[in-house]
């Protein structure tokens, strides 16, 4: 598996895969899997996808090398833009969020995919470690089609049974229609994606579920790490490795700096 | 045959900057007016409830100028996930947070322009965020009884922002597009000062008047490389390794290397001319854009 590839190759490489030519892609700051991924799946299927960094929406399959927006929002990025997608005008035109797709981080997860960019602590007033803020994931998350939770670590830290502040709502207290019950449009998490495993979420609780574990990982190993009980299939499938085209896509179209293999 | 003469707007950077006093509520616009904000550092303002984000306002808060935030997003950039300065501050209470997101701060900065009481958003309904703002409350839309947020009006004393150009009576025109925030922060604040790169004649503005994104302006400032650190578009990139540099000096808890970083750069230069020379002009020249 390490002279394969990294696990976070091998993350960007799963999220390319359920990326579909056509869609809206946005990704924040801090996020460098989902940014390889869309850049990834841009150039290997998308033709007609729509990347947004920071909100400058480009479309950029016709370079032999995707940009890295790592740097912000300055001419480097902004040569490519073709709009500021919404912002300046910023989140006028959500209604149509639908056919966005959007990644998320966050420091604590609970098992309905709730999460928190908050902080952690029982007192908001006496937080114990302050997080940087939710930024504007309670909009988009409301708002758009689907989203995927992307972790750099998977511990019981992270994932609790529940959050000390929820900065996004996944699936609220739990069942298919939590989303509907409190009135958010948008389609919710998709996939919570770590070092150690692939996470769905279940067709009626929508409570996380393991889909697979990433070679060398066990289910053992990905339970011990979680602070709560996953759903656990009876076959529970080792993640499909990148194919080698896609491999050199990435490291030679994409991610050429090698950041995602430091 | 007319009296008198139109007054112009444009104005001396110590002589502007004389509005701004301690407890006020100061919006801040992206990219960063940083020459005003090194001002508001050297001025050592106090108790200051300040609209900004990332590092700008990691650094006030380092400075001790903060009292209060509203702010959606304290990332420091360059793998670390928390400004420093924010970080610390927070937990140990010496700096509040109106805990809030994108949609919920544009909304009211929208109700302010607007004149209204509150405008109502979406985003954050089940979300912990009106728990820890008692100020955002949940409602029922009289229309289709939907429960929303009620975001009561933000409004500035000042917005502080940075643009390409702007003619001696303020009419200020960004190049590329404003920042994400500005619009927002200019139409809410009760006044608004911006630093240009260039002031153009009024002809220019004349020429194009779909391009001016500000109008009437109440100070304008000339500041060129001003945004530094920072980009500003039109001109120069980001000076990454500056702001790296800070990072580095903040991320220690004694202190000691953030005074230094703040001397050298905010505290000493007194003007914005002294700041420049002090960065060196090949390191500013190796910026220009391409």
């Amino acid at each position: 598996m390490q002279d394969h590839c990294s696990i976070s190759e091998l993350l960007a490489c799963f999220l390319a895969r359920d990326l579909n030519d056509g869609e809206e892609l946005q990704v924040g700051i801090a996020l460098p899997i989902p940014e390889a991924a869309v850049r990834l799946a841009h150039l290997m299927h998308g033709p007609n996808m729509e990347l947004i960094f920071l909100g400058a929406r480009m479309n950029v399959h016709h370079l032999e090398r995707v940009p890295l927006p790592a740097f912000g929002w300055d001419r480097r990025v902004v040569r490519w833009t073709e709009s500021f997608s919404d912002r300046g005008h910023r989140f006028e035109q959500v209604k149509d969020w639908h056919r966005r797709v959007f990644f998320i981080g966050g420091i604590q997860v609970d098992p309905y995919g709730n999460t928190n960019l908050i902080g952690v602590g029982s007192d908001y007033q006496h937080l114990k470690f302050r997080g940087p803020g939710s930024v504007g994931t309670p909009t988009l998350t409301t708002h758009v089609g689907r989203y995927y939770i992307v972790l750099n670590s998977h511990t019981p830290r992270i994932f609790v049974p529940k959050c000390d502040f929820v900065s996004t709502v996944g699936w609220g207290a739990g069942g298919a229609d939590a989303r509907t019950r409190l009135g958010l449009p948008g389609g919710g998490p998709k996939y919570c994606v770590t070092p150690l495993a692939i996470m769905d979420f279940t067709e009626d609780e929508k409570r996380l579920r393991l889909r697979s574990v990433h070679p060398g990982v066990s289910v053992d190993d990905v339970q011990r790490q979680t602070g709560f009980p996953l759903v656990v299939p009876a076959e529970v499938p080792t993640t499909a490795l990148p194919s080698d085209e896609e491999l050199r896509v990435l490291r030679e179209r994409v991610d050429w700096v090698g950041a995602l293999r430091a | 045959m007319s009296t008198g003469q139109r007054t112009e707007r444009l104005r001396d950077e110590l002589e502007a900057l004389a509005l701004l006093a301690d407890g006020m509520t100061i919006a801040i616009g992206e990219p960063a007016p940083m020459a005003m904000v090194r001002h508001i550092i050297r001025r050592g303002l106090r108790n200051l409830t300040v609209i900004a984000s990332g590092l700008t306002l990691d650094m006030l808060i380092a400075a001790g100028c903060v009292k209060k935030t509203i702010s959606y997003y304290a990332g420091g950039g360059f793998g670390v996930p928390v400004a420093p300065a924010f970080r610390r501050a927070v937990e140990r209470g010496e700096v509040s947070v109106w805990e809030c997101e994108e949609g919920i701060l544009t909304s009211g900065l929208e109700a302010a322009g607007k004149g209204l009481p509150f405008l109502p958003w979406r985003g954050g309904v089940g979300t912990s965020l009106p728990d820890v703002n008692p100020d955002l409350k949940i409602m029922q839309d009289p229309i289709r009884g939907e429960t929303l947020l009620a975001v009561p009006a933000i409004r500035p004393d000042i917005a502080l922002l940075h643009a390409a150009t702007s003619d001696v009576y303020g009419n200020v025109q960004h190049c590329g597009g404003p920042g994400w925030l500005d619009l927002f922060l200019a139409r809410a604040a009760d006044r608004t000062i911006v630093q240009v790169e260039k002031i153009i004649p009024n002809e220019q503005v004349r020429a194009d008047p779909w391009a001016t994104t500000i109008a009437r302006a109440d100070m304008v400032l000339r500041m060129p490389y001003g945004a530094h650190p920072y980009y500003s578009r039109g001109y120069y990139l980001q000076d990454s390794a500056l702001l790296q540099d800070y990072v580095a000096a903040a991320a220690p808890d004694d202190g000691r290397r953030l005074e230094q970083f703040l001397d050298c750069y905010c505290r000493e230069p007194a003007l914005h001319g002294d700041y420049l020379e002090r960065i060196g002009i090949k390191r500013l020249l190796a910026l220009h854009e391409y």
